[in-house]
């Protein structure tokens, strides 16, 4: 059988293809200035595919600064910050869905007021902790303040509550200790959510720019973000094409990261009843 | 030897008595059915035995000995679970194998008693599926071996066919009576079905809101019911009961233990009646009959009595039971039931 063309079908899909056009724009254009000769970054009318492909502006972009360190300590950050974030979210998740203690309700919603609490309110004093704690030359102020990640503890604490009751106690039965429930049940059946929660936060912690701006205090500290920030200011003016060429390096990790994760983490919103 | 005591069990939610002042012992070996209608607590006993939902007081002994305080898998008992709770992202195998790992078994014997009991069970080929792909009867027989591969000392029930389509259920009630025959080990299930607990139990357990209403074999609980509750809850169609005009007590008979005549016949109690409604059922036919303002059932194997048309009913002394103002059982031996019996 042929679908039907209806008026509808048509429209629909002509709002998608604008849709598309608006998200997919500015990014193509990223790139292909990126590969662009500045002559030709700036030429009216602009080109829509660079003339000549201008690998050079990548080798310019790495040579103009430390840039090895800076993704280095991206790194470094992103992954620290997932790291803490799982060993504090997953038994956090779990005694808020499963456990019956004194509090649970209050403390939950402290959780959820640090959800919806935006940095701009709490950065001044955290600043100030890091520097009275000497930490401000290292990295430390840019993971342990994202150590708790509120929205994920939420979202997976969704997620375990959904787990019928009735397979912890078999596993009670089956002689198994809480540890055991957590890493041999539970976890298992998170797994899904969880990752889609790690893989945000790494988004996230990677593409940060306002909490690294405060917090690292000298270029040793700088995550890549604040690299790309400071090819503004190289020449004086500014070499479009160089910037475009360090946000391309910038989102690399993300468009792979994302290309191998956007099922599970459309699907995490789904479970969550987000979507 | 496994045989369970309960000694003045009480279980609240808050302030809501669920159960209440429960004594009860079940036999080493029995094969003992708690039946009861559904929210009177039958779920929250099994917990208790098993030490997942604890009583908030009285005491619970296997064998003599208090196991009240201790942790579900120090208590040597195994449960199938309602809904099975089968592990989801393990295969059948790790099902079965996760009790005996986190019990310290070693690989060579896990291989073995794995082997041998999906022998028994009959889920060999299922090894290495995930529950996922399963039909609800291989899951229940999942449930089952779990629980059996433990050798524990005493087997909870939850229900374990109600999931189950009609058929299926029948195929696996015997299969349960032949494990328990094979294995003599105590048996608790828990079955809101009449059937069910008839047919399997050695002992039944009658629950009605939280009290146990009588504990005895099938056939006492049919024959010789303690009270009005257990004689109209086993029966199908149930018991008839009326009233002695004008009184609270009341007398009852089963629709089975009625004789249908055409002319008056040599009963202790005999009624004309008018036949409202007929069902053919096959084997038997039941009827419903009308007289004095009354409406009984009756279950006959004989077919010939038309709708619409009058009828003798006729039962035997022995087949009236009395229940006083209280609903509890008149039996022949009370100082009431002669007067009583002489008033019909
Ligand atoms: N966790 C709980 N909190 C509050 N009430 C409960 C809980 N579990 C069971 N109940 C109540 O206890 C009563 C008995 O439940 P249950 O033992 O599950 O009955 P059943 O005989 O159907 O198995 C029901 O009225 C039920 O609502
Ligand atoms: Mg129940």
């Amino acid at each position: 059988m042929k679908p039907k063309i209806t008026v509808w079908s048509v429209v629909s899909f002509l709002l998608k293809v604008i849709l598309m056009v608006i998200f997919i724009f500015p990014f193509y254009w990223m790139i292909i200035t990126g590969f662009k000769t500045y002559q030709e970054s700036i030429a009216f009318p602009p080109s829509f595919w660079p003339a000549q492909l201008q690998w050079e502006n990548f080798v310019k972009v790495w040579e103009s600064g430390p840039y090895l360190l800076y993704m280095f300590n991206s790194f470094a950050v992103s992954i620290g910050c997932l790291v803490l974030q799982f060993l504090i979210m997953v038994p956090a998740s779990y005694a808020f869905a499963k456990m019956e203690f004194k509090g649970r309700g209050f403390f939950f919603g402290l959780v959820m007021v640090a959800f919806m609490v935006p940095q701009q309110v709490t950065f001044i004093s955290i600043f100030h902790m890091m520097s009275r704690a000497n930490l401000l030359k290292t990295l430390w102020p840019q993971i342990l303040p994202h150590a708790a990640n509120a929205f994920g503890i939420f979202l997976l604490r969704q997620n375990f509550m959904q787990i019928p009751d009735e397979l912890l106690e078999s596993a009670r039965l089956d002689n198994a200790n809480e540890f055991q429930i957590l890493t041999s049940v539970m976890l298992p059946m998170g797994k899904p959510t969880l990752v889609s929660i790690l893989m945000l936060s790494f988004i996230t912690t990677w593409n940060n720019y306002f909490w690294p701006f405060i917090m690292a205090s000298s270029q040793n500290v700088y995550p890549l973000t604040l690299g790309i920030d400071a090819l503004r200011d190289v020449e004086g003016s500014f070499d479009w094409q160089i910037i475009m060429a360090g946000n391309v390096i910038l989102v690399v990790p993300i468009i792979i990261v994302y290309a191998i994760f956007h099922k599970r983490i459309v699907r995490a919103f789904a479970y969550s009843g987000i979507k | 030897m496994a045989e369970i005591r309960f000694e003045e069990i009480t279980k609240k939610f808050g302030d809501k008595v669920i159960l209440d002042h429960i004594n009860l012992d079940i036999e080493d070996g029995s094969f003992t059915v708690m039946i009861g209608p559904s929210g009177c607590g039958k779920t929250t006993l099994l917990r208790i035995i098993a030490g997942i939902g604890p009583q908030t007081s009285g005491k619970v002994f296997l064998d003599g000995e208090d196991i009240s305080g201790l942790p579900p898998a120090k208590r040597n008992v195994a449960m199938v679970f309602q809904n099975y709770a089968i592990y989801p992202t393990m295969t059948v195998k790790e099902n079965i194998e996760f009790g005996l790992k986190n019990n310290k078994v070693p690989k060579d014997e896990r291989e073995r008693l794995i082997g041998e009991i999906s022998e028994i069970v009959g889920i060999h080929e299922l090894l290495d599926r995930k529950p996922g792909t399963l039909s609800g009867g291989q899951r229940q027989r999942i449930a089952l071996a779990r629980a059996m591969v433990k050798k524990p000392k005493v087997f909870l029930m939850d229900e374990p066919l109600s999931n189950l389509d009609a058929k299926l259920r029948v195929s696996m009630r015997t299969e349960l009576i032949e494990l328990h025959n094979r294995l003599k080990t105590t048996f608790v299930y828990v079955t809101h079905d009449q059937t069910e607990a008839m047919s399997m139990g050695t002992r039944i357990i009658l629950m009605n809101k939280g009290v146990i209403q009588q504990e005895a074999t099938p056939s006492v609980i049919y024959q010789d019911p303690d009270n009005l509750f257990t004689a109209q809850f086993i029966g199908s169609p149930q018991m008839n009961v009326l009233p002695f005009p004008d009184e609270k007590v009341r007398y009852g008979f089963r629709p089975e233990k009625v004789h249908l005549t055409n002319e008056p016949g040599q009963y202790f109690y005999t009624r004309k009646g008018h036949i409202v409604t007929k069902e053919m059922l096959g084997s038997e036919t039941i009827y419903q009959v009308r007289y004095e303002g009354n409406s009984v059932m009756i279950k006959s194997l004989e077919d010939s009595f038309e709708q619409d048309h009058d009828v003798y009913i006729g039962v035997k002394k022995p087949n009236i039971l009395l229940f006083d103002e209280d609903e509890r059982r008149i039996r022949p031996d009370d100082a009431r039931y002669e007067q009583w019996m002489s008033k019909l």
